[in-house]
């Protein structure tokens, strides 16, 4: 019974895909091309990310607070981590539909640093994806857990990379006017 | 019906000269092996056809063949994609669990089918043809969830190869699911169907291979930057750390 329902499953699963493979060439999937990129990232502040997930601030703040207290204050810390783990994902998925307009070009320099960004924005977003599930579980089902334990995913150091990512994406854009090179500096 | 039972073998052997033409076989060296194996396998049938028993090991020892290269090509496809993709330790579990997963289907049918294969050789290959579907069918829908979820672009050889396997493997389990509840009766349909299946997905393939995946120049090495282009590097790196 179990079979037949799994076979039934997978069977449906693999018409959507067709359906949407199917799609996805009859509207050509959109390209991203520069003017879809600068104006469409969100700023994350690697810097507030860092003090979230700072073991020393997580014990400081578990010290000075009584339990519920802690467990009301850690809420509001993933609420926020969540916010800008959502921010990262948005980012390297726009990084990654826009690479893929530029790795098939025929400037090999070019087509080097959209591989290299690429890459760096998939583990971007492979972290972040994790992540978020992680968190939506364990405030789903109100767990106050550690903070620090947040920092990898699929051993990917999250802040590490999303920094590695900006010197990624300003290598691929190097050949934007000054301006807009700041606009993506202080947008990623 | 006979005149469309060669449809496939025809279109497989312009895909052959497609992916010559793409000199796919240093990429995908598995899918070409499969592709050409299917030209030779349709030719070898055809010419042993009105010898019943040469017909019969002829068809089984290609069928079986067919099925260890269906593995291992989704191997190939599933590496291609998913090789320096995820870092972790039980990313290399994730294909072995899909074969397992495709068996397990497979033997949980095998009840349906002991009954009207004579031998136990034939029992396995047919087994193993409906793993090798599921395994398809599973490759296929974590290709697409990947374009979905990560981004990725799906004009890419490796998700032509998956997306062409993918749709064959699901109509053929779909027909073979439904059919085998309605007996003998929709027999033509039900061959009909996986043949026209099998003719779109090798369309499907002609049409990913018929375009070049990266336009690379013939020069031998990559351009080197320019000093301004360094120099504006460098202050953007300045400018991050």
């Amino acid at each position: 019974m179990i079979s037949v329902f799994v076979t039934w499953l997978i069977i449906a699963c693999g018409a959507l895909a067709c359906v949407y493979m199917l799609w996805g060439a009859w509207s050509r999937f959109p390209r991203r091309d520069f003017d879809d990129v600068v104006h469409f990232l969100y700023p994350v502040d690697l810097s507030l990310a860092e003090a979230l997930l700072d073991p020393a601030a997580e014990f400081d703040i578990s010290w000075k607070l009584a339990p519920q207290e802690f467990r009301e204050a850690q809420r509001k810390r993933m609420s926020l981590y969540v916010e800008l783990v959502r921010r990262m994902a948005h980012n390297s998925k726009v990084l990654v539909e826009f690479s893929n307009a530029e790795i098939i070009r025929e400037d090999l320099l070019r087509s080097d640093r959209a591989r290299t960004l690429q890459q760096t924005a998939i583990e971007v977003r492979i972290y972040a994806l994790l992540t978020l599930l992680k968190l939506r579980v364990w405030m789903w089902v109100s767990k106050t857990p550690t903070m620090p334990h947040l920092r990898k995913a699929a051993h990917v150091d999250g802040l590490k990379t999303y920094d590695a990512l900006k010197t990624a994406a300003e290598a691929a854009f190097l050949h934007l006017p000054p301006t807009d090179l700041e606009t993506l500096t202080r947008n990623l | 019906m006979v005149l469309l039972s060669y449809t496939p073998t025809l279109l497989m052997l312009a895909l052959v000269c497609v992916l010559v033409q793409r000199r796919a076989h240093h990429q995908f060296p598995c899918f070409f092996t499969y592709a050409v194996f299917a030209v030779v396998a349709d030719l070898a049938r055809f010419s042993v056809r009105s010898n019943p028993d040469v017909y019969f090991y002829a068809y089984w020892v290609t069928e079986a063949v067919y099925d260890v290269l269906g593995v291992a090509l989704m191997y190939e496809v599933f590496q291609k994609v998913f090789g320096g993709l995820v870092k972790v330790w039980w990313a290399r579990l994730v294909f072995p669990c899909i074969v397992a997963a495709g068996i397990a289907l497979s033997v949980t049918r095998a009840h349906a089918t002991s009954e009207q294969l004579g031998g136990r050789p034939m029992l396995a290959i047919v087994m193993g043809e409906i793993a090798v579907r599921f395994v398809e069918v599973l490759v296929f829908i974590i290709l697409v969830s990947m374009v979905r979820l990560l981004g990725l672009r799906w004009r890419q050889y490796a998700f032509g190869i998956a997306t062409g396997f993918g749709f064959y493997a699901t109509v053929a389990l779909l027909t073979t699911t439904t059919f085998s509840d309605f007996g003998t009766d929709f027999k033509f349909l039900w061959g009909a169907s996986l043949i026209v299946s099998y003719s779109v997905a090798v369309l499907i393939w002609i049409w990913f291979f018929s375009v070049a995946e990266i336009a690379r120049p013939t020069g031998p090495a990559a351009p080197s930057p320019s000093p301004e282009e360094l120099e504006r590097y460098k202050e953007a790196l300045r400018r991050l750390h």
